[in-house]
């Protein structure tokens, strides 16, 4: 299978270097857009379309670290993105109890229409999502380098529940945006 | 004939004719295209004005007046006069921006908006739209003296995919193919960038007639990154008439105002709006009383419009990641953005004065017309290149009427995303598929955009079957979606067709129908055109008749009034081609005559008369 490393014939790792990415990206874009081969046949005008949609795609995966590390534990099986994934319902019972309290304190401030309590909150959130995606990055690392026991079982779950929770917090971080919006509305 | 027959002229190296960009605009339209590698906005209404009025008038007779000629007609005939179409593109009759004062009559019944207007059947947007762009092209024709077939359209950014698809079929109506929707912040940049050879990251603010739309992009050696566009759909200048005619029918007295009415008053605002630009305060008449607007009032009543736009430029910023400080410069697109108070308030927010050194009516289009002679450019040496962003969320409708985002917004297109669903019945063969473009949670807060039935799913315990919906976004930023079934692939495609447009089948019908128009048109030209010849030549021969009858010879007077009978006769009918062959015939009867008439002419002038002697 194609990965997305390969779109850009990296590596696959989690490290990448953006601005180079970024560079890459710009001189692909020019060689593969449809707008570059806009009188040319159907055929070249729809092999133009997939190869910038893969290449877009790639990009905006590799980009990000978030998405990055998601895609990563996906080439190890585990697929955040689907609702029916089984990792969901397997996080650990400290971290529901974490999200109760987070939604709690959310809804008060929200009722309250306290935009700097919720403000605050998301600052402490931001840390937390920071930290637990250093903790995905270090398993993601050592998954990468290979050479893992047990075929790497418990370094994936571990960088899968760590996704799990910077997937909640970016979550809770876009519903404090989307709260701030609708007060400076 | 050759004079007027621009539509026989064939450039071999231009087989498509001239490609021109188009900013079809909710309040004025114009045509732009490359010609020495620089782009200019075509004359393309009275006065030579590039600026050709959004406004289409449907008279009694079933002939349609486009541009400056149908704006006059609008307080005379305000139903049969349809302004700002652009602001129904899209749109369904219940939509709160089709509900705004204004002096259209609409059709009632149907899902699709439909304007009730002289001269016969109801008019959707779209054809309101392609009678425009067909007066775009048709002036852009005789002005290039060559075929126009290939535009680049633009659109606000903002615009979503029922919007998109809407004027697309406009330009096919119009027999225009659609090199690309281009968004119109875009447009500008690139007319701005390929001018000024700029890099770093731009804002582009562009308030239009009805809508607002803000682009961040990034330029790096050519090319321009869209890194995040927002904007508001229903926001524009012309709520800022809005805001001066309520206040005018207020005084007025008026609750229930006539058709007739709002519109003298919706016109009176709009020039009362642009004398504001450089008047503190300006008399505007209407409803047979004069009245005073000051521009501090003007300033206060539309301050919560532009305070709409700070919003939006906030998000587009978050979206972008970038500052407002940050900015290395700041283009304003737009006529509104003439307004005094909408320039303090976007330098204010930028903390920069804003560029506006290209006429802001004019740099959608000539950007457009970059884009279209480079799409049409056939051995392409340059390094410029769009990459640009699909402005709104898709996604479907899952269980408990919640939306599922398969594109996020500000999603780099073309794009593609994928999403499996499995069945939760068991034996379920049918899976209901409902499209969705909009941010919000809530199905209902969303714009639907398409609702399918995949069928044919093989019976199978709740959950075996899985249903993989794909959607592909291509580089106008128009949807197609495709659903599988896995275990047994079992598919079906389908491009999205807004619930509030036409359907494939409506447009080929317009098509063909305005296809007949035109031949009958072309028709009836070349009928006036020969009979305007005959003419000229039956005087002419009635002349030397009368004037050298001497110098005819036995016999030549009958072939000679036969021949001109025979024309006489047909010039009452409708064969173009009969009455030139009968005009031929008349020159070769009189040829031997006429010559004779030229020999003496000749021998005179020689002799030491002068010709006109005789």
């Amino acid at each position: 299978m194609r990965t997305h490393f390969d779109v850009f014939g990296l590596k696959r790792g989690y490290d990448v270097d953006v601005p180079a990415l970024e560079k890459q990206y710009r001189e692909l874009s020019l060689q593969l857009h449809p707008d570059r081969v806009a009188q040319a046949s159907a055929r070249e005008r729809v092999q133009a379309l997939e190869g910038t949609t893969a290449l877009n795609e790639a990009f905006k995966t590799l980009k990000d670290p978030v998405r990055r590390a998601f895609y990563l534990l996906k080439l190890h099986g585990i697929d955040l993105d689907r609702e029916d994934a089984g990792a969901q319902k397997d996080m650990p019972l400290e971290f529901l109890e974490e999200v109760m309290d987070l939604r709690e304190a959310l809804d008060t401030a929200i009722a309250k229409k306290d935009l700097g309590r919720a403000r605050a909150m998301a600052d402490d959130v931001e840390a937390r999502k920071k930290a637990a995606l250093a903790e995905a990055a270090g398993a993601l690392r050592t998954l990468e380098a290979g050479e893992v026991a047990d075929g790497g079982q418990e370094l994936v779950r571990k960088a899968s529940h760590a996704l799990g929770r910077v997937r909640y917090f970016t979550r809770f971080l876009e519903q404090v945006d989307a709260f701030e919006e609708e007060i400076q509305a | 004939m050759s004079k007027n027959g621009y539509l026989q002229i064939h450039d071999p190296l231009k087989p498509k004719g001239q490609a021109v960009g188009i900013d079809l605009g909710t309040t004025n339209s114009l045509v732009a295209a490359v010609v020495k590698d620089t782009p200019v906005c075509v004359p393309v209404d009275e006065g030579d004005s590039p600026l050709l009025p959004s406004v289409v008038h449907y008279a009694q007779d079933g002939g349609v007046v486009v541009g400056a000629r149908a704006k006059k007609l609008a307080s005379e005939h305000p139903t049969d006069t349809i302004a700002s179409v652009k602001r129904f593109m899209g749109r369904g009759p219940d939509d709160a921006e089709t509900r705004k004062l204004g002096h259209h009559k609409f059709a009632p019944g149907a899902k699709v908006i439909r304007f009730d207007v002289a001269g016969g059947t109801p008019v959707t947007p779209i054809e309101v739209s392609g009678e425009v762009l067909r007066a775009l092209k048709r002036r852009a024709e005789s002005h290039f003296s060559s075929k126009v077939e290939q535009a680049v359209i633009t659109v606000p950014a903002y615009f979503d995919d029922a919007q998109r698809q809407a004027t697309k079929d406009a330009g096919r109506l119009a027999g225009l193919e659609v090199l690309r929707l281009l968004n119109e912040p875009t447009a500008a940049a690139l007319a701005y960038g390929l001018d000024k050879g700029s890099q770093g990251t731009f804002a582009v603010y562009d308030l239009g007639g009805g809508t607002f739309d803000i682009s961040i992009l990034k330029l790096v050696d050519g090319i321009f990154e869209v890194k995040s566009t927002s904007g508001d759909s229903a926001l524009g200048g012309d709520d800022f008439d809005r805001a001066i005619a309520q206040r005018v029918l207020e005084s007025l007295g008026e609750t229930a105002p006539s058709p007739a009415l709002v519109a003298e008053v919706l016109a009176a605002s709009r020039k009362a709006k642009e004398a504001l630009t450089d008047a503190a305060s300006v008399e505007l008449t209407a409803g047979g009383k004069t009245h005073t607007v000051k521009r501090e009032d003007f300033d206060t009543w539309i301050q919560p419009f532009v305070q709409k736009t700070g919003t939006v430029c906030r998000r587009a910023m978050k979206d972008a990641g970038v500052a407002a400080g940050e900015m290395d410069g700041v283009i304003l697109v737009g006529g509104a953005t003439r307004v005094p108070a909408v320039r303090r308030y976007v330098a204010e927010l930028f903390g920069r004065e804003p560029l506006g050194d290209i006429d802001p009516d004019q740099v959608v289009a000539m950007g457009a017309a970059v884009l279209a002679n480079l799409l049409t450019t056939a051995d392409r040496q340059d390094d410029v290149l769009l990459l640009d962003v699909i402005p709104l969320s898709l996604g479907l409708e899952t269980m408990g009427g919640i939306v599922e985002k398969l594109i996020q917004r500000n999603s780099t297109i073309p794009t593609t995303a994928a999403q499996v669903f499995t069945t939760f019945k068991d034996g379920q063969t049918g899976l209901d598929i409902h499209v969705l473009q909009g941010e919000r949670e809530l199905v209902e807060d969303n714009r639907s955009l398409a609702r399918f039935t995949l069928s044919g799913i093989p019976p199978l315990a709740a959950g075996m079957a899985r249903v993989e919906v794909r959607f592909q976004v291509d580089a106008d930023g128009i949807l197609s979606v495709s659903a599988k079934e896995q275990s047994t692939g079992v598919s079906q495609s389908i491009t999205v067709k807004p619930s509030h447009g036409l359907t494939d089948e409506e447009i080929e019908q317009m098509l063909l129908d305005s296809i007949d128009h035109a031949e009958d048109d072309i028709q009836a030209r070349q009928v006036r055109e020969q009979r305007v010849d005959a003419e000229r030549v039956l005087a002419e021969a009635d002349r030397q008749l009368r004037e050298h009858g001497s110098l005819l010879q036995d016999g030549e007077r009958a072939a000679i009034d036969a021949a001109i009978a025979q024309v006489q006769a047909l010039m009452k009918g409708d064969d173009h081609l009969k009455l030139k062959e009968a005009v031929h015939a008349l020159d070769e009867a009189s040829r031997p005559f006429i010559e004779r008439v030229m020999n003496q002419a000749i021998t005179q002038v020689v002799a030491g008369h002068s010709v006109e002697d005789y």
